[in-house]
């Protein structure tokens, strides 16, 4: 095949239209062809079937434990963030006071909440 | 070696045999569906040497995930989705890879090996398919993959990638118009 017949089957195989299976026979026919080397079936078979495939599984365990960890630690920290804003809107400041809710209250009013009296 | 003894089942036979540990059941998917797989990750990287190890890694994801596979939908669309995921990821890592180590920017990355001609065009018209995939955005080129080398239709191909019918379309034109540019501009 020539390379302007080349060219315009590739061109054409973009056609909304066209019959892509045929351009896809076609480029084969060509010499357009895409494969792996003799033996990949009984490689892949190896790789999994091998004490290999073990070891891979592992790293991709640890992978995603160190995925989730970030994940984990992501959400406590917008989960800090959201209560320290929400602190400081509701007691207007972000002192120890604050923290423990003791902003607005005197001594009087904490052994009234203790003792129930 | 695999034995040719499945060789005319069914896919879903094939899957529920090795889910059941035989070995020689995945090694007839792999045998089915190897050259698919190369199309896609040939197509998609360059016929450089590392795309054998792509290649490899999408029939391990597949064992991994063979469990998983409930048989919505066909094994072959199974199968072509974790290689164009598995390709994408790799696009993905080796753009890093070259912008973090390297000065000599994307078109390192998609070395291919140059065929010796056997006289009829053989080797002239991969290396024209290579060359005008390579010279393509990855958004675009898995498209002209898909459509071009597996012979998907528009309809399938939104299918496997996941995409609206309308997107496929404008990335399918605006692909035929930088298609046009780069064969324009290529000679033998």
């Amino acid at each position: 095949m020539k390379f302007t017949d080349i060219k315009n089957l590739i061109i054409g195989s973009l056609d909304a239209d066209a019959d892509t299976k045929e351009v896809s026979r076609q480029l084969e026919n060509s010499g357009a062809v895409f494969g792996f080397r003799e033996g990949f079936a009984d490689k892949v078979l190896d790789r999994i079937y091998s004490t290999g495939m073990k070891v891979s599984r592992e790293v991709d365990y640890l992978r995603s434990m160190n995925f989730v960890f970030y994940r984990i630690a992501l959400t406590g920290l917008a989960a800090i963030i959201v209560l320290l804003i929400s602190i400081y809107l509701k007691e207007g400041s972000l002192s120890m006071n604050s923290f423990l809710g003791l902003n607005d209250s005197n001594a009087e009013s904490i052994i009234c909440l203790l003792t129930g009296n | 070696m695999i034995k040719g003894s499945y060789s005319s089942s069914e896919d879903s036979e094939l899957v529920r045999a090795t889910l059941n540990g035989d070995k020689e059941a995945f090694g007839t998917i792999v045998l089915r569906y190897q050259s698919m797989v190369a199309r896609t990750v040939k197509g998609m990287l360059g016929d450089s040497v590392y795309t054998e190890d792509i290649g490899q890694e999408v029939f391990i994801k597949l064992y991994n995930s063979l469990a998983d596979f409930r048989g919505d939908s066909k094994l072959s669309t199974y199968i072509q989705r974790i290689a164009v995921n598995l390709t994408l990821s790799e696009i993905k890592r080796r753009k890093r890879f070259f912008s973090m180590f390297s000065q000599t920017g994307n078109n390192a990355m998609f070395e291919y090996e140059v065929h010796e001609s056997d006289g009829e065009g053989r080797a002239e018209a991969t290396e024209i398919v290579h060359k005008a995939l390579q010279a393509l955005e990855p958004k675009f080129r898995i498209i002209v993959t898909m459509r071009m080398l597996q012979g998907y239709s528009t309809k399938e191909t939104a299918e496997i990638l996941n995409l609206p019918l309308g997107t496929v379309l404008s990335r399918l034109s605006r692909a035929q118009e930088q298609l046009k540019q780069i064969l324009k501009n290529y000679q033998v």
